[in-house]
Order: C-alpha cells, then structure tokens, then sequence
C-alpha cells in the first residue's frame, strides 16, 4: 500500500535517491525503469508501467535523442540565453513544447517553474507533442499508474511525464447491443479518449465541452462530463458533476456504476439514467441539450436527464419516414404491453375472469389445460422460470453450446413437457411470445423482465383487479420520480404538449424545430430554415 | 410536533392551472360513471339529463366563484385563510379533514361493489378490496403535484377509453329513449337532483388544489372550460347509457362496465372492452383516493408534517376498517349519506366556498423581487417540474 509519507515528497537533483522513493511508491513488478546515460554521462532513467507504454516510441523519441546529447555543453553554452529566447525560437515544436510546459505549469497542480537550462533542452530536444512537467510525486505515481511514462534526469528536481501511453483497445466497431440497418454504425469502445474522439468527429464544435475528473480511490478511473455549452442546462451539469465529487469508491470498472450512484432513487426497478454505445446517438442526445457522461474502460455512455419516453426511440427512427417511425414505435409500445401483461392477463382470465377470452378460445384453452397437474398461476410461473433460466444460460454459455442448448430447451423441454401433459401448448405459446415481446425494446428487458413477474404475481393472487392496481401503483410511483429536474414521464406527465412531437408519434424533421422542453436547455432552437432575407442580413453584417 | 405548517405551497405541492383543469375535466366524470346514472335514471327517467345539468349549472357557479375569489390575492387560498386567522386555521384544516374523509365513504363503497362486480367471475374474498388501501396509502404519501400529474396522465387514461367505449354502444343506442323532453314531474326530476348530491359535489374536490396554487393569467377560463369538459362528457355518457337501456336502466349499476358488451365485434374478439373498463378504473382509483389525499394533507398540515406517511397510512387505515364493517349494511349507508345527509353537502361544498369572498387580500410587497425578464423565463420552466 502506498504511504502517505511517500506521495506527499517532492523529487530532489538526486535521481537515484529520486528512484528510490519511486520505487517504494511503485513496489509492484509491472513498474519497470530503464536507466540509461546522455552522451555527457549524464544520469537519466525511465519509469513506467509494463505493457502500458509504447517502447519503441520510448526508444526512437526520447532514450536516442537524449544518449546523443551532451547535456552539462549544452547547459554552459546555453546558460540562461537559452531560457530567455526560448520564446522566440523558430521551430514549430518548441513552440509546442513552450505551450505545453506553459499549460503544465498551470494543471499539474501549482508545480513550480525551474529555471534550470536542462529543463528548457530537454523540451527542445524531446519529440513528443504531450511533454508534462511534475514535481510531486503523488502527481507522478498517478500519471506511470495511467499508463504515461515519467522520465528522470540526475541533477533535475523535476519529472517529466511523457505521454506515450499504449494501451490495448479494441477495435470500432458495431455495438452488438444496438444495431441499426440504416445509419452509423461505429461504436463506443473501451477507452474514453477514443469516445471522446468520436463524438468530437460528429460535434466539431467549439461548444462541445469536456469536463474530466477522476474516480475511484483504487481504479482512479477518468469519467468525462460532455455536454454543449449554451445548449445544456447549466444547473443539471453543475449538479452531476457536483455528485460525481461526492462518490467516494474503490473501484469504477463500468459506467453503470456512476448511473446507479448518479440516480436519485437508488432501489429503483426504472433506470433515471439513459445508456448508448452509439456515437451518434450520443451526440443527438447532447445536441437536444442533455449532459454526457464516459467513463474509461466502459463502452457504454450515460445520458441525462432521461425520459421513460426515451426507451421508446431508436436511432433508425430518425433516418427513416415519419410515418414509419410512428408505426414501429407504436409497434414497441404494444410489445412492451404484451411482454409485460399477457401473461398475467391469462392467468387471470383463467381464474378469475373468464369472458376477458373469447369463447372459441376459451374452449381450446380449457381442452389443453384440462389434464394439467399444476394451476394455471403456477404452470405460467414454471414456463415464465424455465424462458429466463434458458436466457441466463445462453447469454454465458460458450457459442459452440448454444446450439445444443436450443435444441434442449425448446424440444426436449417444450415439446416433451407438453406432451407428458405436465405444461399447455398455450402458457408456452404465450410466454414466447411475450418473452420475444421484450425484446423490441432492449433497454427495457431487465425492467421488463421484472415487472412481468410482479404483475404475474399479482394476476395469480388478485386477477384483473391486481393488474390494475399495479398499474396504478406503477403510475404514481412514475409519475413521482424525477430525475434531475426531468420527470421520468414526460412529456405525458406533467404534459408538455411541444415536447410530444417526438415520443409515441415521431413528427417530421421540420416540426422538431425546438428542443424538448422538459430538459431545460439554455437553447430553445434547434432548427432554423435560412431564409433569403437573413442570408442577407448575414451577409450585410460579415462585410 | 409542529403545529401549523406554513401554508405556503412545497415543492411536492406545487400545481398549475392546466392541472386542476384535467382534474375537473378527466378525473371528477369518472365517479359519475359509477352508480349515478341508475340512480338519475330511477328518479328521473328520460329526463335524467336534466338534473345532472342542474347540478353542473351550481356546481359552475360555486366553481367561478371560487375561482373570483382566488384571482384577488396573489397568495394562495391557504396562505390567506392562515394569515387572517393565525392559528384559529387549524379548525378549518380539522373540520376539513373530518369532512373529507366523510365525502370518501360513498365512492369507496361504490367502488368495492364496482371491483367485486367488474373484475371478477368467481367470488373474491372480503380481503381482495383491501389492497386498493395499499395503493391509497402510498398515493395519499405523495405531496399534491402526485395528483396534478395524475390529471396529465388521466387525459389518455380516461379519454381514450372513455370515447371508445360510448363508440362502441352507440350502435345500440337509441336516442329517442330520452324523449319526451320533460316528461318526468318536477318533483322526481328534484328528488333525482337532491339524492345525487354527493356524486355531483365536484368544487369541494377541487377546492384543495386550488388553494394551494397560485393563480395566472388565464387560468380562470382554463379551469372552467376544463370543468365543462368534464360536464360535458358526464352528459354525453348520461345520454348513451339511456338511449342504451331505456327503461331497465334504473337497474343497470356501474353501467360504463357493461354498456359496449353489445357491440358485434366482441362475440369474435372476447370482452375486450374490458380493457378500456380496466383503464377507466385506474382514473377511478385516482378518484376515490382524492378524499382520502385531501384528508392526510389537511391533517399533516396541522400536526405531522414531517410524518405525512403515518398519517397517509392511518387515514387509508380508518377508511379500511370502515368499509370492512359497512359493507354489508350499503344500502343503509347509501340511503343515509344520499337520502338524508345531502344538506351537508350543499352547506359545506357549495356554501363555504361562498365564504372565501369574505377573506382579506393581502397584497404582497415586491420590493426586492426579481421580475425581470430571465427571472420570469426561469419561473416558466419551473413550471415544466409540476
């Protein structure tokens, strides 16, 4: 364990004594040093984490050029001139450097400015664009344990962390949670500058804004705040990243972590935080005036503040007609429905209220039931059980089994159990139907899934009268969470009718000229359409 | 224990005038749907309109003047009542309480007999309406934005399965039934009016929302219309369920659950107008829980204001217990409150309201008040959170 005493030093000229107080700070084995000496003899040694670094980079831009230089010649021809019109020497990396140096000066915490001409040679002379400057050596441990490399050089009382972080990505590619037949299809991936990276290529905005902190006590993970300055509600960002400063945790190896610590009803069944791995749709979000949030090491990004609505809408809606749009999204919402209620509806009609069937198939339901040894509450309990043990299994099992657990479960499973007579073709018929039901909306399957058993259960012990009280139950209890300032069932509680356009009914382009109401955004216009006399005005001003 | 709160309206509180409108127009019809038109029919035959008309016409007149009295302060009806009577208001808060958990028997009576006739087959246990307290008990819980955003949410809840219904009997209606236009005598036409009293007593259910909310332009008519609405579609209803069932029609309780089964489509697609009927019972739950949420608010408002869950809990309790040892004895209960204590109504939903003419002003000073333009803008969108 790190000791207090150690992170809070400072480096001294001395860089073995500097390597050693590293080394106790960094005892683990992956943290490796390469020590190697300038042309001058000069002391100087490389500290970073193995497997994290690109090593020929290291080798190419920073051990070769230094073993070349004669540093104490450079220093005495250099001598404070070299300080002095550092400033002004032509050369395009310097001038990088200087601003690097300059923006160190000011992020690494109050790190002091040497003076020492060595300092100034070795940004001259050092080949990389991110060049950062540290004396302290908790500000050190931190940047070798992010995966950047600190460089040490005897007779310098300072670090310098060089950004030749390599860490092992993925690839972008499609999210396989979220596929689209029309439209983008890169994904977000693990790491958070990448993410960053490709929102940035769909904002090119100035706007777009990047507010990174770190947390986690052990994991020290970067979660970036995204959001469009001017477009997003100032209060909502202030207030996320204000409890993004309070989590105090070990560990952030997922972004679902910060949601369920972000969301204001922590045992909450509905999610208060939206999820994407889609750019795209990211970058929609945050065009609508919500905040982003990317955490490294997470592939999934969180939107807030979030709308129930929200499950409804899927990026392929909006590369498509209207109409279309309309008639898929009433299509999800009818799914949702019957995924969540149907069997519950059978159950109850079974027990307690016979005419919700028609006749013709009541007497079917009644001929395959007849001969059951379980009531109809319980043999939709066990075929509901076996859909979701089915499910678990195939979402863990390896894909070269998969195929033989298909055959299992749907044959030998349903196909005998039916003919033992120990389950009815209709309880399976209506649990696939409902259990395929959930899946149009994808988001919503676990929620989903869950709600299924409830109403299940309040269907078995109550009937209709226990669908509908849930129901209500459920209303109330949606239409009393808000989060973040949104309730969670707007725009259809409390009402607002503009924000309707894209919900259930998804309007054309043009009716969605203003953004959702219910966020709050500083900016109300989204779309504007040029007309001859502001082209004019334009163009009268720019002259 | 604090006694008396602030009346000043809390952030759980805070309702807007679109709301209060629904309410009157989406929520208040959907008791009337209940047992009233057997009963306006059993007095007053075709001319069943009429006294439902009537009691629309008072019910509009006490509305307006309310609603007069409510536009003369920029403080709500609570902030005034307190200031002019200081801690004497807790009286008012009392008596109030009292009076709405008694306008909460009859439609908690009507809608056990309405669950037990509708949402079952077979038998159900004398236990199976006990869990509607469950739900009571956690919407009374909830501040009143819980029931201004119920009347959102009940636009769909109740239109949708409101109009397809009366859609779906009007095949079967015959409108003639209602004919000859005041054929009934005036006397029975008055009974019909004196003896639906409490079904049509919808101010005093308003009253609560709109002295916690502070009126703004437009309002008034926002209100009223919705108000009228809501009339206008108890009439309609009141309309098609005689044209429906004509003279049997004084026989025919909780009609609205009944009166589509005629409809052809049905014989091939099973009852399933029964579930427009499931999704009107959810506005009905919202409704007879309204009494019950008025109550636990007027009595945590005096005494428990921190503890309004135990309060909500005890309310639906005692409510509970009441319709569990007066369940039996409906008809006795019924015949009380509707046939004989209908004065009470008409003093305390239709008369007191009058009495809130008589308050003072009060008008509030503005020094130091932001009123300019992006203070107002930041107002409007807090609006968004009701």
């Amino acid at each position: 364990m790190l000791t207090h005493a150690v992170l809070v030093n400072i480096l001294t000229d001395k860089l073995q004594k500097n390597l050693q107080t590293l080394k106790k700070a960094l005892p683990a084995e992956d943290i490796l040093s390469y020590a190697f000496t300038t042309a001058d003899g000069t002391a100087c040694a490389l500290l970073y984490a193995d497997g994290m670094v690109n090593k020929q980079l290291l080798g190419d831009l920073i051990a070769r050029p230094l073993s070349k230089l004669s540093l104490r010649s450079a220093q005495q021809s250099d001598g404070n001139s070299a300080q002095q019109s550092y400033g002004k020497t032509s050369g395009k990396n310097g001038s990088a450097n200087n601003e690097t140096a300059q923006q160190n000066g000011k992020t690494s915490g109050g790190d002091k400015q040497t003076d020492n001409p060595i300092v100034t040679i070795i940004e001259r002379s050092a080949l990389f664009p991110e060049l950062k400057r540290k004396q302290k050596i908790a500000d050190m441990v931190k940047e070798v344990l992010d995966g950047n490399t600190l460089l040490l050089i005897d007779g310098v009382a300072e670090g310098f962390i060089v950004g030749a972080k390599f860490l092992p990505v993925r690839a972008v590619i499609e999210p396989p949670t979220d596929v689209a037949v029309k439209g983008p299809r890169e994904g977000f991936i693990e790491d958070v500058k990448t993410n960053m990276a490709l929102v940035r290529k769909r904002l090119k905005t100035p706007d777009l804004r990047f507010e990174s902190l770190r947390v986690g006590k052990r994991s020290d993970t970067m979660v970036s705040v995204c959001y469009l300055e001017g477009t997003a509600n100032a209060e909502v960002k202030d207030e996320i990243l204000r409890r993004l400063n309070e989590i105090e945790i070990d560990n952030v190896p997922d972004s679902s972590y910060i949601a369920a610590l972000l969301s204001p009803r922590k045992h909450s069944l509905f999610h208060s935080v939206g999820t994407t791995e889609k750019p795209d749709i990211f970058a929609a979000k945050l065009s609508e005036g919500r905040v982003g949030i990317l955490v490294d090491g997470s592939p999934i990004a969180l939107t807030l503040p979030f709308l129930l609505t929200e499950n409804l809408q899927s990026s392929e809606d909006y590369f498509i007609s209207p109409f279309t749009a309309t008639i898929f999204r009433f299509l999800r919402l009818i799914s949702l429905f019957i995924a969540i209620l149907l069997p519950a509806f059978y159950v109850s009609a079974q027990l307690f209220k016979m005419q919700l069937l028609p006749l013709g198939l009541m007497l079917t339901i009644a001929s395959s039931v007849r001969e059951l040894p379980l009531s109809p509450s319980l043999e939709m309990f066990v075929v509901l059980l076996l859909l979701e043990v089915l499910k678990e299994a195939s979402i863990r099992m390896p894909k070269y089994v998969g195929m033989s657990l298909s055959v299992v479960g749907a044959l030998v499973l349903g196909e005998t159990a039916v003919s033992a007579g120990f389950l009815s073709t209709p309880a399976i018929i209506i649990v696939a139907f409902s259990g395929i039901c959930l899946y149009t909306i994808p988001n919503f399957v676990e929620t989903g899934s869950v709600l299924r058993w409830l109403f299940l259960l309040v269907a078995g012990s109550l009937g209709p009268l226990g669908i509908v009280l849930l129901s209500a139950f459920l209303i109330v209890y949606l239409l009393t969470s808000d989060a973040f300032g949104a309730p969670l069932l707007a725009p259809f509680s409390p009402l607002v009718p503009r924000d309707l356009r894209d919900t259930i009914v998804k309007y054309d382009m043009l009716s969605l000229r203003y953004r959702p109401k219910t966020l709050r955004s500083d900016n109300v216009t989204r779309l504007r359409k040029k007309t001859a006399k502001g082209e004019a005005q334009k163009g009268q001003s720019s002259e | 224990m604090q006694f008396l709160s602030s009346a000043t309206p809390k952030t759980n509180d805070a309702i807007c005038g679109r709301q209060i409108a629904f309410t009157a127009a989406f929520i208040l019809p959907a008791l009337k749907l209940l047992e009233a038109p057997a009963l306006l029919a059993r007095y007053a035959a075709g001319d069943l309109l009429l006294p439902a008309l009537l009691h629309f016409l008072l019910q509009t007149a006490v509305l307006a003047v309310v609603l007069f009295a409510l536009s003369r302060s920029k403080y709500t009806l609570l902030e005034r009542l307190q200031r002019a009577f200081g801690k004497g208001a807790a009286v008012f808060y009392i008596a109030f309480a009292a009076f709405f958990l008694f306008v909460a028997i009859l439609p908690l009576l009507d809608l056990e007999k309405f669950t037990y006739a509708v949402f079952f087959d077979t038998a159900p246990t004398t236990f199976s309406f006990a869990f509607f307290f469950f739900f009571a008990a956690f919407f009374c819980s909830k501040g009143l934005t819980a029931i201004g955003r119920c009347a959102d949410i009940c636009l769909f809840l109740f239109l949708f399965p409101f109009l397809a219904l009366t859609g779906m009997s009007l095949a079967e209606t015959d409108f003639s039934n209602l004919l000859p236009l005041f054929g009934t005598k005036f006397g029975d036409t008055m009974s019909a009016f004196t003896y639906t009293t409490p079904h049509f007593s919808d101010v005093i259910l308003l009253l609560p929302l709109l002295a916690n909310y502070r009126p703004k332009q437009g309002d008034t008519k926002k209100i009223l219309i919705g108000y009228g609405a809501g009339g206008i579609c108890t009439l309609f209803f009141l309309a098609v369920f005689f044209g429906v069932y004509s003279s049997i029609a004084p026989r025919e309780h909780y009609a609205f659950a009944k009166i589509a089964q005629y409809f052809p489509a049905l014989d091939v697609l099973g009852r399933i107008d029964l579930v427009f009927v499931y999704l009107l019972s959810i506005v009905l739950f919202f409704h007879a829980c309204l009494p019950l949420q008025y109550a636990t608010d007027f009595i945590s408002r005096t005494f428990l204001e921190r503890h309004k869950k135990y309060v909500a809990a005890a309310v639906c309790f005692c409510a509970f217990l009441f319709v569990l040892f007066f369940n039996r004895r409906y008809n006795a209960i019924y015949a009380l409150i509707s046939g004989k204590l209908y004065p009470v109504f008409w003093f305390i939903a239709d008369m007191v309201p009058l009495f809130l003419l008589f308050l003072p002003k009060y008008t509030p000073k503005t020094n130091g008040k932001n009123t300019s333009k992006k203070a107002v803008k930041k107002e409007a969108q807090r609006g968004i959170a009701q």
